[in-house]
């Protein structure tokens, strides 16, 4: 089977994983070396576990496959050793460029203010400024696609779906209730 | 009597039918927006629809599944862009088409051989399922846990990729699904003493951050391409078109079923596989294939439906997901308190003629959808990315909250995210981790009671291999796919028959 070739490498499916097959992406060391290391160190917290107490024994699976993963690992790091660094890519425009690194902290912030401020306003937030940067339009465009957007998604989710969502500081089920009321005339 | 009623269900309930349809209809979009891909719209949809009813839930989702592998094709016909993995072989050929001014006719063969195709891989499945499931009955715990080995290392050996870094996959999903309090024993596992870990991770949380957050971070690296209009005209294709190419739809849906049927492997594997056995035996195709063959869309459009089906028979039959979808779907049926698997079909042989019924009413919907409006299908594809990735985070970040009301679960599910990011970036496959998460428990579990009812000796449960013909078969099979990937296998087979294969593939 040939391989098809995706723009970046970056691994479009399992069928084209991405990467480049006699060369080394910048960082793929440093993540080859991480995953080594993560693995020694979920083999030892997987010999913890029961030890070599029995075959049946609940450790026995996780320190096979943790053994796995380190042996593993370490053929693809002593692998990646060899390979010539492909040329013309860095981490900076490649791997990681700013536009990523940016919204993957807006991601994190979203994470983080989601329980204290609440679904609405976090959503509204996130979506202006990642709006905002990627689309590079008017504020006018921008405030008007991501309140609309999460309106409807907000419509679909919260009252068709009935999904909750923390509320924070917005009075969620009290406007919901109010609505309701409004459209069985206050009974 | 019961088996076609249960069969009928989806046509005789107009809900159930409506969601297959819209269902059907989302699919189709979600898999021609490059940057959505059905395995992140359905890892999405079930922490929406985990507390609906199975029918419903399942409708739905059946429906994104048919939709969205047929989906992928318009734009890469249209755009260049394969909407899907699936779609990325129809491109090759189905692009040069649309620069002549043959859209259309592209389309049109597309949507009709994909429903040739799906409506094959869905009677294959209800002819062999049943029998397939009788036979998975005789299986001991030491075949399931064989069968679980196999599948992850399937996945990492038929695609392109490196083997080394699907088995590492595999191991990962396998120590994720392991984390949190053993089953049997109560015991900690890869808890590191923080409360937070001892319920585990959420399967859930892993899929959408491994496929919806990784994928559309990956987006962002396109984020400026902008989308090409086209002028499309004629769609339906002659009787003529589809009768010259029924024998050629014949093989590679017969290829679709069987590379979708086996555990790990999905329609994209298949089409690419289809599209390479179009090349070897169209002797002499009207145009050279990739400058707009027919053969060369007629091959992968045909073989990545057939898989849809072939995809549901591991999973309904043996609880082994055929691809990432179905690994979801599994996922989804745990959910609703069902464990696909050979008892599945004895005890609730209903549910098993309701998805059949479902994928078959899911098949006609495409064809309808298909066929028509494009208008309105060319204004949704030109949706800006900009726009789309945002969106897509956000959906990611609510259903991975909505499943347990977690906002851990959104933690987990970030790190996956970002992860997976990394991962397709250095070429690690991201399938094995999510087949090694579901397939944890049934390894761990069958394992252990192989061992047990071994009393605990290595040599005696070798011996079961050996002399129990099934086992052997699977062993085997498992020895051949590793010993096959090895760069000493590429020496051997080169030195014998004089193969260019490359070598220190890992």
């Amino acid at each position: 089977m040939s391989r098809i070739e995706t723009d970046h490498h970056d691994g479009t499916s399992d069928a084209t994983p991405g990467g480049y097959e006699a060369q080394r992406r910048p960082g793929e060391l440093v993540f080859g070396a991480l995953m080594v290391i993560g693995s020694l160190v979920l083999l030892w917290n997987a010999y913890g576990i029961s030890g070599f107490e029995a075959l049946s024994a609940p450790g026995s699976v996780p320190m096979a496959t943790t053994a796995v993963m380190v042996i593993t690992s370490v053929i693809i790091f002593l692998h990646d050793l060899r390979l010539p660094r492909v040329a013309g890519e860095t981490v900076a425009r490649d791997i990681l460029p700013g536009v990523v690194v940016i919204i993957a902290l807006l991601l994190v912030a979203y994470g983080f203010l989601l329980r204290p401020l609440g679904f609405l306003p976090t959503s509204a937030l996130f979506l202006i400024v990642s709006l905002k940067l990627l689309a590079r339009r008017g504020w006018l465009w921008t405030v008007s696609i991501s309140v609309g957007s999460l309106v409807l998604i907000w419509v679909i989710f919260r009252i068709i779906f009935t999904v909750l969502m923390p509320a924070g500081i917005v009075p969620e089920a009290e406007l919901i209730q109010t609505f309701r009321n409004l459209f069985s005339g206050g009974q | 009597m019961e088996t076609l009623l249960a069969f009928l269900t989806v046509f005789t309930q107009p809900e159930l039918l409506l969601l297959v349809g819209l269902g059907t209809f989302a699919g189709v979009y979600v898999g021609a927006i490059p940057g959505l891909s059905v395995t992140m719209a359905v890892s999405i949809l079930i922490s929406f629809t985990f507390s609906w009813d199975v029918y419903p839930a399942i409708s739905l989702m059946i429906g994104i599944f048919m939709g969205g592998v047929y989906g992928g094709s318009r734009t890469a016909i249209l755009l260049n862009i394969p909407g899907a993995p699936s779609a990325i072989a129809t491109a090759l050929d189905g692009y040069p088409m649309a620069q002549r001014g043959e859209a259309g006719t592209a389309i049109g063969v597309t949507t009709v051989m994909s429903f040739f195709g799906g409506f094959l891989g869905i009677a294959v499945l209800a002819l062999a399922a049943p029998v397939v499931s009788d036979f998975a009955l005789k299986f001991q715990p030491r075949d399931y846990m064989l069968l679980a080995v196999l599948g992850i290392l399937l996945v990492g050996s038929l695609s392109s990729g490196s083997l080394v870094k699907g088995i590492f996959a595999g191991a990962l999903g396998i120590a994720i699904g392991a984390v949190g309090r053993d089953p049997l024993t109560f015991t900690e596992r890869f808890t590191f003493d923080l409360s937070i870990m001892q319920s585990g991770i959420s399967f859930i949380a892993v899929m959408i951050g491994m496929f919806g957050v990784s994928e559309a971070l990956m987006q962002l690296h396109h984020v400026d391409k902008t989308a090409v209009r086209q002028k499309i005209t004629r769609i339906v294709p002659s009787f003529g078109t589809i009768r010259k190419h029924l024998p050629l739809s014949l093989q590679t849906s017969t290829i679709g079923v069987i590379i979708g049927a086996l555990p790990g492997t999905g329609g994209d594997i298949a089409a690419l596989m289809a599209y390479d056995h179009a090349k070897r035996v169209t002797k002499k195709p009207e145009r050279p294939f990739g400058q707009g063959a027919m053969e060369g869309l007629v091959a992968p459009e045909t073989a990545n439906n057939a898989a849809v089906g072939g995809a549901f028979i591991p999973m309904m039959t043996l609880g082994i997901p055929g691809d990432a979808v179905t690994a979801i779907m599994i996922g989804a049926l745990f959910i609703h308190g069902l464990n696909p698997g050979p008892m599945l079909m004895i005890d609730q042989p209903d549910m098993f003629w309701f998805i059949v019924g479902a994928l078959v009413s899911a098949n006609f919907f495409m064809l309808l959808f298909g066929l028509t409006g494009i208008k309105l299908f060319t204004k949704i594809v030109e949706m800006p990315r900009a726009v789309l990735i945002p969106l897509i985070m956000l959906l990611s970040i609510v259903g991975a909250y909505a499943v347990n009301n977690s906002i851990t679960d959104v933690y987990w599910m970030l790190g996956f995210g970002f992860f997976g990011y990394f991962m397709r970036h250095y070429g690690y496959p991201l399938g094995p981790v999510i087949l090694g998460v579901i397939l944890s428990r049934l390894l761990d579990d069958n394992w252990r009671r192989a061992i047990i009812s071994e009393r605990e000796d290595l040599g005696r449960f070798f011996h079961g291999i050996v002399t129990s013909p099934l086992s052997l078969v699977l062993f085997i099979a498992v020895i051949l796919i590793f010993v096959s990937q090895t760069p000493l296998w590429a020496r051997a087979k080169k030195k014998l028959l004089g193969d260019p294969a490359e070598e220190g593939t890992l």
